[in-house]
């Protein structure tokens, strides 16, 4: 404290000289409020990033188009048999699955669970995973059995000219 | 000393439809509801404003 205000009397320069700054205005409306606008503040600022992921959801920036990548020959893949791939970049295992005539399933084939690849069992008819016995439905890449609780990724494929060809990954659903 | 509390329960108003359109806002991402996203989030900033306006109207009322 400083004792420009000890004379008598005093040039008195606010209004506050009869109270303890320190502890005795430590909560009181004005700050409380002031608490209230910064927290509303927050809120604001911290809207903005899922704002931003919305917009360029809505943009269309999230289905991102691969180039087409060819898997195989339809004629070197007999009905009921598996061929491992690369997509979409060179390290990501897949599976492509021809299950009638013409239906074809693929996966990106690391399981949900550890990332163990998934491979294709014809007589059971089922996707296993071979470390911990994780089982997925071949059909919708949903978990069936083990410790996975998240589907397979799904990627779409085009059959064009006797030739596979992988388009797209598809979106992960909840 | 008589105090009004309007101020305060304006902004602790404000801070409630925060919490709420925090909330929606999370879960209509996760719907994928992505236009809802943006209304609610823009909602929120708006808010802010809203409660500076408040509190710098209602801070010098006294008794």
């Amino acid at each position: 404290m400083s004792d420009k205000n000890n004379k008598i009397p005093f040039n008195e320069d606010n209004y506050t000289h009869n109270i303890e700054r320190n502890n005795e205005r430590k909560l009181d409306r004005r700050g409380f409020m002031k608490t209230l606008v910064g927290a509303a503040g927050v809120f604001a600022v911290s809207s903005l990033p899922w704002g931003a992921v919305a917009a360029k959801e809505l943009m269309g920036l999230g289905e991102k188009e691969y180039p087409h990548k060819k898997i195989t020959e339809v004629s070197n893949l007999p009905i009921g048999d598996a061929v491992e791939f690369k997509f979409p970049g060179d390290h990501d295992d897949a599976i492509l699955i021809r299950l009638s005539e013409n239906k074809y399933v693929a996966y990106q084939n690391a399981c949900t669970h550890l990332r163990c690849p998934v491979f294709w069992v014809k007589e059971q008819g089922e996707m296993i995973c071979p470390c911990h016995h994780g089982k997925f439905d071949v059909e919708t890449g949903a978990p069936t059995a083990g410790p996975p609780r998240r589907p397979l990724p799904e990627i779409q494929v085009k059959v064009e000219n006797g030739s596979i060809y992988a388009v797209r990954v598809k979106r992960y659903e909840a | 000393m008589k105090r009004k509390y309007l101020g305060v329960i304006i902004l602790a108003a404000i801070l409630m439809m925060n919490i709420v359109f925090t909330q929606y806002m999370v879960h209509q991402y996760y719907y994928e509801n992505y236009e809802n996203v943006l209304i609610f989030g823009g909602l929120n900033i708006v808010l802010f404003p809203l409660a500076v306006f408040a509190y710098k109207k209602t801070i010098n009322m006294r008794a």
